[in-house]
């Protein structure tokens, strides 16, 4: 497996890992509307990943189709990126509006995915450095 | 009154300039790894996985921008004493 595959794999899981033991933490130690904030907002994000991962996967699979249609597959992951994005906007719009969760919190939530990354990258590191040094 | 006026042209502003910059580099990312694939299509798998790094990091930057923009027209911490000093004037 190479570092990539590796690097996909222990995001895709960390996602849901780090998102559940945060909204836990929430839960118990933080006010509701914060706590909210942090499952919505994770929810939102790791949910958007997921589609997103699905659809360069199904688009990149066949990759001879890509020499015949190259402009019409830049077009149709825009459009669907347009379509997450949209739908997320508007998730975020109403619960914001309303008052339903802690912006705080919904900033914190949405960066689940940022820190699933940062924890990946920072493991390769180790990894190549201790590789590296022995 | 202009506090508000100000609040709603830094969201616009705010949303605006970010969806035009990640607008910009998801286009520019993907319209590389298309190129690349097309040149090379066995390298089809590592270009998928760091293009889908790459547009989910540059995506979380605009949903960020979009949250910022929300907070500054629903939720600003500040607007209830602005409208406070706005009625007593």
């Amino acid at each position: 497996m190479n570092i990539q595959q590796r690097m996909i794999r222990f995001i895709t899981k960390s996602n849901w890992y780090i998102f559940c033991v945060i909204t836990l933490l929430a839960f118990i130690n933080t006010p509701k509307p914060f706590a909210l904030g942090i499952l919505c907002g994770g929810l939102i994000v790791t949910l958007n990943f997921h589609a997103l991962e699905h659809t360069l996967k199904r688009t990149f699979k066949n990759s001879s189709q890509i020499v015949a249609a190259g402009d019409s597959i830049l077009r149709s992951v825009i459009f669907k990126y347009y379509i997450r994005f949209i739908l997320s906007g508007v998730m975020l719009f109403l619960l914001i509006s309303r008052n339903i969760v802690d912006p705080l919190g919904l900033i914190a939530g949405l960066s689940v995915v940022v820190a699933s990354f940062f924890a990946a990258t920072t493991l390769e590191l180790t990894r190549l450095i201790i590789k590296e040094a022995v | 009154m202009e506090f508000f006026t100000a609040c709603v042209w830094a969201a616009g502003l705010a949303i605006g300039i970010a969806a035009l910059g990640c607008g910009l580099g998801q286009g520019m990312g993907l319209s590389g790894a298309v190129q690349g694939i097309a040149r090379n299509p066995e390298s089809s798998g590592k270009v998928t996985v760091t293009l889908l790094i790459g547009l989910a990091m540059i995506e979380s930057l605009c949903i960020y921008a979009l949250v910022v923009a929300l907070i500054l027209i629903y939720a600003h911490p500040q607007a209830a004493e602005f409208a406070k000093m706005a009625i007593g004037h």
